[in-house]
């Protein structure tokens, strides 16, 4: 077997095994399988295609890009664990099947139809990651380098969008007289960016409306874009390029993940390749290429997968720790740092003003900001898709907090001169967001537990009840779960220092109330 | 072993000469260990035969089938799988001892044929509880009665299934229907008879064996397991719970599934969620253990090689016992 054919194979499958359910089948078929792949292997029907996703994995991070990075840790037991260096620095190794988020991420992407960027600095191969990604789905080599868009500083609408004839220009004597030659990249699945830090702003502008909306408007025509998985890249996502991103933008990325750098132990492989003069894209195995049917389908299955109740909580009660400010406004609905930001003021002057919470310990302090509903969003199809790319048929916790770091990697802003960052071990996080967001997380969980919240959560008791619909509900009940509501706020108000979690169950027990009253209300006219 | 290569396969290495030393050097350099003497012994020992087997049968293939010899030697001796340093004898047995007397059809279908025979022997070799050496010499009778590679293919599932490969039972049975009546029966080893009423007695009970076909009524029908410390699986003694048609064996803990039947019992690995049921269950009424003897409906087997009986668990047509002084799952057949 050649380098050419060991750079073709595909992992063999089950490539993320897991244990059979009772009672198992056995396959007499099996006999034949084994070390050597038979003929009639490739011509059986494929994988499923989580399977195919993990082939695709595995061919990636073992054969094409020289991947020795295992960042995104699962584990089935207790982990190695050791401390390494001065500072104390701790070194996993992981139980169970790990991967590396820089091909990870981009995949499930792949899989979801998202966007995706890629930082880092030149060289560390965000470019060729995002060209494979094109060519997974299905596009030939050269078509993907001919559609891939490079950002530069005198990119205009017309280089990013396309332009109307000439010969229609002159002639034309209305606007739909005039023909678009529309560039090759709208129409294509997979769409890539290089370097899109670069393009200027107003070209960015042009660029939000088919990043945000999926189509192209030149000369009141219109081009409608097919739902396409994006790849953008840049050698500094936090606006060191030559012109500042728009934040609408940035806001429109799903997920961030970085280029980690070459290690030189791998260089005999990069010399095999160089002597071979082979290039991973060009020989890409046609068992890991979907067809458009098949990532419309691997949308559909990762999209059935579902979050479990118990993790879903969680998510929420991370959540509901950061947009909460109770001095930013007097009318509770508006105690949110937003509206801290919206008024301009000064961030510093409005935390002095925080007192009576432990700022160290309420995680809330540690951002500028809160969740979007976009970016929760994300967050669950991304949870959903780690479940689905490990062949899990539920979101596991550990999903959640292993993708939560790419998705808010710049979309949750620390406070850097939040009490966290300044304590003692905690100083890596100032430069660590992924770190710090796996920390945040722990954090949040580690309280929900402290709380007790999976046995005692009188406010999602009140919420199912009432989900449970208003149908026959009596005056009586009605007014039993008005009183009910009305105590939990009168216990919650004796003393209780207000936190970014009770700040939204008040809020849920002030719509509880209000839709009761509105209930009782109606049911006196009847 | 002749003292010259085949002439067919000699003219073919002389004339492939650079294209396959470049193989060679690709190989190597993905598997840095590949020893260049070790391949060339496995092309004198293994492949050599091989090509003149197919020279006497069809000539015209012989160039043909050592090429694809040649790539799945790079691959299999690589691998440490065939070849001087190979872990086991096995696939060099499959080569050696079966593929020639399969020559036809290695001819027709060199990879498919060759890389099923490698497979098969590297997959028996790893399944704890199976007979490689009985499936290798089945194939080498089984292979100049088989009119196609089709028909080698299901006889040598056939006959993984009377090696000791109990968990393909359904599958081999089903892949037997397939064969021609008399191949059928050739590779379970049945002296004569009907394959359909054979079949039937197959299939209704698993510790039926062509070759004792008067067997009958409680009795010891086998001892899967052994301790660790020699070669066996088990740390412990273990213990055992019905699953189905199968077993659930614990030891440590570790568990397995157990599947058996007249022709062997094999082992696999079960989940933490299966094994962790494995405990001694319930058993049908009319089943006693007492001491070291197990009594059904009146039948009485002593055990006195496993001290008290400690677990006893049933299927359908099994008694699997257990003991803390033996690291062996006696099997009864119940009828």
């Amino acid at each position: 077997m050649g380098l050419l054919d060991a750079l073709q194979r595909v992992s063999q499958s089950p490539t993320n095994p897991h244990a059979p359910a009772a009672p198992r089948a056995f396959d007499v078929a099996d006999l034949y399988r084994g070390p050597l792949a038979a003929p009639a292997d490739a011509a059986a029907a494929g994988p499923p295609l989580d399977e195919k996703l993990r082939q695709a994995y595995f061919w990636i991070v073992n054969t094409a890009i020289i991947s020795p990075h295992y960042d995104v840790e699962f584990n089935d037991g207790p982990p190695q664990s050791f401390t390494l260096g001065d500072s104390k620095s701790r070194l996993t190794l992981p139980s169970a099947q790990s991967y590396s988020s820089f091909v990870l991420l981009p995949l499930l992407t792949f899989a979801t139809r998202r966007k995706c960027l890629f930082v880092g600095g030149p060289g560390r191969g965000k470019t060729a990651s995002a060209l494979l990604m094109g060519i997974l789905a299905g596009y030939p080599v050269r078509e993907v380098r001919r559609a891939m868009l490079h950002g530069h500083p005198q990119m205009t609408v017309a280089d990013l969008l396309g332009n109307p004839l000439p010969a229609d220009l002159v002639g034309a004597q209305k606007m739909e007289d005039i023909r678009i030659a529309w560039r090759q990249w709208l129409g294509m699945r997979v769409k890539i960016i290089d370097e899109y830090n670069r393009i200027p702003t107003r070209t960015q502008s042009a660029l939000l409306t088919v990043m945000g909306d999926n189509y192209a408007e030149i000369l009141n025509h219109v081009y409608e874009c097919p739902e396409a998985a994006w790849y953008l890249t840049a050698n500094d996502e936090t606006g060191g390029g030559t012109y500042p991103v728009i934040e609408a933008l940035r806001d429109r990325i799903d997920v961030i993940v970085q280029a980690l750098s070459f290690n030189p132990r791998f260089m005999v492989d990069l010399l095999a390749r160089i002597e071979a003069d082979v290039r991973p894209e060009e020989l890409v195995p046609r068992q890991i290429v979907f067809t458009e049917a098949e990532v419309d389908r691997l949308g559909e299955e990762v999209r059935a997968i579902p979050v479990p109740v118990d993790v879903g909580r969680r998510m929420e009660f991370f959540a509901s720790q950061f947009e909460f400010c109770e001095v930013a406004a007097d009318q509770w609905e508006y105690k949110t740092k937003d509206t801290a930001r919206l008024a301009g003021a000064d961030w510093a002057a409005v935390t002095a003003l925080e007192t009576g919470r432990d700022r160290l310990k309420d995680v809330g302090c540690q951002s500028r900001n809160g969740l979007s509903v976009r970016v929760l969003t994300t967050l669950f199809v991304y949870a959903k898709a780690l479940a689905y790319f490990r062949g899990n048929r539920v979101v596991e916790l550990e999903d959640v907090r292993q993708v939560l770091p790419f998705v808010l990697h710049d979309k949750l802003l620390p406070d850097l001169d939040a009490p966290f960052f300044t304590a003692a071990g905690n100083a890596s996080f100032r430069t660590d967001r992924v770190g710090w967001l796996r920390r945040v997380f722990d954090l949040s969980c580690a309280d929900y537990d402290r709380l007790n919240l999976d046995r005692d959560d009188p406010v999602a008791q009140l919420a199912a009840e009432f989900r449970r619909g208003l149908s026959g509900v009596t005056e009586a009940q009605t007014r039993a779960r008005l009183v009910a509501i009305e105590r939990l706020v009168t216990e919650w108000s004796k003393g209780r220092k207000l936190y970014g979690h009770l700040y939204d169950d008040l809020l849920v027990l002030k719509y509880l109330h209000q839709r009761y009253t509105n209930y009782l209300r109606w049911l006196k006219t009847q | 072993m002749h003292a010259t290569l085949a002439p067919s396969f000699a003219s073919f290495l002389r004339a492939a000469r650079p294209e396959l030393n470049a193989r060679f050097a690709e190989a190597r350099r993905q598997r840095p260990d590949l020893d260049g003497e070790a391949f060339a012994r496995f092309l004198r020992e293994a492949v050599d035969p091989l090509v003149r087997a197919v020279e006497s049968v069809q000539p015209e293939r012989a160039p043909d089938v050592a090429r694809t010899a040649y790539e799945l030697g790079l691959e299999l001796v690589g691998q440490g799988l065939a070849g001087p340093t190979a872990r086991d004898r096995w696939v060099n047995a499959g080569w050696m001892e079966v593929a020639p007397t399969a020559a036809a059809l290695v001819a027709a279908a060199p990879e498919r044929v060759l890389g099923a025979l490698s497979n098969a022997l590297h997959r028996l070799a790893a399944t704890p509880g199976a007979r490689p050496a009985e499936w290798v010499d089945a194939m080498a009778a089984l292979a100049p009665r088989c009119a196609d590679a089709d028909a080698f293919l299901a006889a040598g599932q056939v006959a993984a299934w009377r090696a000791g490969m109990a968990h393909y039972r359904a599958g081999a049975l089903a892949a037997a229907d397939a064969l021609p009546p008399a191949l059928a029966l050739a590779a379970v080893r049945a002296p004569g008879g009907e394959w359909p009423e054979l079949r039937r007695r197959l299939a209704a009970d698993p510790w039926f064996d062509p070759s004792a076909p008067a067997a009958a009524g409680l009795r010891v029908v086998g001892r899967a397991g052994a301790f660790r410390g020699f070669g066996g699986l088990f740390a412990e003694p273990p213990t055992v719970a019905a699953a189905g048609e199968h077993f659930l064996v614990r030891s440590g803990g570790d568990g397995w599934l157990l599947t058996a039947d007249a022709f062997g019992a094999t082992f696999h690995r079960a989940a933490p969620e299966e094994s962790k049921d494995a405990r001694p269950s319930s058993v049908p009424p009319g089943v006693t253990a007492r001491g070291t003897a197990v009594s059904v409906d009146g039948a009485r087997v002593d055990l006195p090689e496993l001290g008290e009986i400690a677990g006893i668990a049933a299927n359908g047509s099994t008694l699997a016992v257990t003991s803390p002084l033996s690291h062996a799952v006696v099997l009864l057949a119940l009828a």
